[in-house]
């Protein structure tokens, strides 16, 4: 009797325990952890004390809008044309350092409406291929391709990145200073220089000092 | 049914639950191919040894010229060693009493985490990209630079020297830099060459590995080994380009930093185990004595009890140290500019001993094509198999 009635607990059991077999023993977080999108300018859950998405749009951000505010560009009869130089990279991050003037520049084109003009310069080498064909008549031109239409730039935008970076028994901190520039290139002069310091500090799991 | 058969059958159930999991392909040789066989075990080593095998991969990678594979897993490994901040699970686990130090994800001590950045370095500035090259050298440094001994804090001699190159490079004055790396070097450095267009980085010798010792392997060690090679020779033909002695010593480096906080954990963990095990050792002899007399055989049991519960507490406690290890890692790292023109050299690399003579088995002979706008790099290790062309 008393068997009868434990006999569905029994199957149960049995049910239980195999399952359980399979259950991921020593696998943290078997199911894994779902997509979560983020701002690009919003801080993740996976975080270090270097250059991160948030600081790059911080800083181009503030950089585009502020180029955008000097009187040689606000002021100008005619779109200055700008060529990018390589920013130079002085911290102890690697990073993508295109990717800032990249967004500088798209920022300028989407948000300035025409008022600044940018050359394509590390595209020469197709651009002149292009030219020389057109020129010898293998494509055909709209126009005259004897005529030099290539244009000289008006200023050089470039940029710089430097960090301080201190270590001690309570932890990392690194501070960034994001420095920009605009020169004329007909001058020389800066007319245009704006930074952003971006300070950053934690400390790593005992278990990892 | 009958309890036992339900028993038994409810034992076997649960034992094979899991035996449905399919068993994957066969390893690769790791002898016949160690990178494809560290590729494999990044893949089925459990997550928190995965730097460990990326390290290892890239470094087999780098010995057989497939540099692409290497700049990868570094860049994976990387990426996961900058950014250990903040609360981590796996390191909590580590820190507990009954968890050992290797539950922990794998970074490496410093002197691992420094040569990961090296040789990342390494193949920024062979793809061009000095700046990142020195980004990377500067952050070697950095992570040794929290070190208990402070005299040992920061002082590789190749990262500030190469930072102060790499910035030469790049137009700028490598002269503070230069300073620092020859404030420790023993003899004087070979001055800044602006011009100099192939860049060898050399390394030689077997490097440190560890081990645990103590009563509980709570302590960290590394074994170190004397290295046949002593400096290398660079040579083309029967001309003599230059003889590279060592910048750095990397088992100098990992015997010299002093202990950790993880130590002082693993110290008091293994206090822990200890004085739970006395004190249940004297629990268990106490109360079996107290259950000889009639008067106190019952409270002698439950000091008995007590005492084994501590035994088995003390048993479970764990405090082994990590000794997972980059275990392919060199002893010594060299490095060597040389100006040539550009074009095809054949050259000699030689792996002197101590009574500077080849050790002939590690000799290279490879054709190194210099390029003629940029700086050529090239990676020569007494274990790098035999590429002939670069």
């Amino acid at each position: 009797m008393i068997m009868k009635r434990l006999k569905p607990w029994i199957f149960l059991g049995v049910l239980a325990l195999y399952a359980g077999g399979c259950t991921s023993a020593g696998v943290k977080n078997p199911s894994g952890t779902g997509v979560k999108v983020l701002r690009p300018d919003e801080a993740g859950f996976v975080a270090g004390t270097g250059i991160e998405s948030q600081d790059l749009v911080a800083v181009t951000d503030k950089i585009a809008r502020n180029i955008l505010e000097v009187p040689e560009i606000k002021n100008a009869q005619t779109p200055p044309r700008i060529v990018l130089e390589p920013v130079i990279n002085e911290t102890r991050f690697t990073i993508n350092k295109d990717m800032f003037l990249t967004r500088i520049q798209t920022e300028l084109i989407s948000k300035a409406g025409g008022k600044v003009r940018f050359l394509a310069r590390e595209r020469m080498a197709a651009l002149e291929r292009e030219r020389e064909m057109k020129r010898s008549g293998q494509v055909t031109s709209t126009t005259d391709p004897k005529l030099q239409e290539f244009k000289g730039a008006d200023y050089f935008l470039t940029g710089k990145l430097q960090s301080l970076t201190t270590r001690t028994s309570r932890g990392t901190s690194d501070y960034i200073l994001y420095t920009f520039e605009l020169i004329d290139a007909r001058t020389t002069e800066i007319v245009f220089k704006d930074s952003m310091e971006i300070k950053k500090q934690g400390q790593e799991d005992a278990a990892y000092r | 049914m009958k309890p036992l058969p339900a028993l038994l059958l409810c034992a076997t159930l649960w034992a094979t639950g899991c035996a449905t999991t399919p068993p994957g392909p066969p390893l690769p040789d790791a002898q016949a191919d160690p990178v494809a066989h560290g590729l494999a075990m990044i893949e089925r080593a459990p997550r928190r040894d995965r730097v460990l095998w990326q390290y290892r991969t890239a470094l087999h990678a780098l010995r057989r010229g497939q540099y692409d594979t290497a700049a990868r897993l570094l860049d994976e490994a990387l990426v996961r060693i900058n950014n250990i901040f903040g609360p981590d699970r796996d390191a909590k686990k580590a820190r507990s009493l009954f968890h050992a130090e290797s539950k922990k994800s794998f970074i490496g001590e410093p002197y691992e985490r420094v040569m990961a950045n090296f040789y990342r370095g390494m193949l920024y500035w062979r793809a061009g990209e000095v700046d990142n090259a020195r980004a990377c050298f500067r952050n070697a440094q950095f992570m040794d630079s929290d070190a208990e001994e402070k005299t040992y804090a920061g002082d590789y001699i190749l990262m500030d020297y190469l930072d102060g190159y790499a910035t030469v490079k790049l137009g700028g004055d490598g002269a503070d830099a230069f300073q620092r790396a020859q404030s420790r070097a023993p003899a004087p450095l070979p001055a800044y060459n602006p011009r100099a267009n192939l860049l060898i980085f050399l390394e030689y010798g077997p490097g440190p590995q560890k081990y645990a010792t103590g009563e509980y392997q709570e302590q960290l060690r590394f074994r170190t080994f004397e290295s046949p090679v002593v400096m290398a020779v660079i040579k083309m033909g029967t001309q003599e380009l230059a003889r590279v002695g060592p910048y750095d010593d990397l088992n100098f480096q990992a015997t010299t930093r002093g202990g950790r906080v993880m130590d002082h954990v693993l110290k008091n963990k293994a206090v822990f185990k200890s004085a739970t095990d006395t004190a249940g050792n004297v629990a268990v002899i106490g109360g079996a004595a107290m259950t000889m007399n009639d008067n106190t055989q019952e409270a002698g049991l439950v000091v008995l009890g007590v005492g084994l519960v501590a035994k088995l507490i003390a048993a479970a406690a764990n405090p082994a140290a990590d000794v997972r290890c980059w275990d392919n890692l060199p002893q010594y790292l060299g490095f060597a500019a040389l100006e040539l023109p550009p074009g095809r050299h054949p050259l000699t690399i030689e792996f002197w001993n101590r009574d500077q003579a080849p050790v002939a088995t590690f000799t290279k002979q490879w054709n190194v094509t210099v390029a003629p706008d940029r700086d050529t790099v090239i990676f020569v290790s007494d274990q790098s198999v035999n590429l002939m062309d670069l």
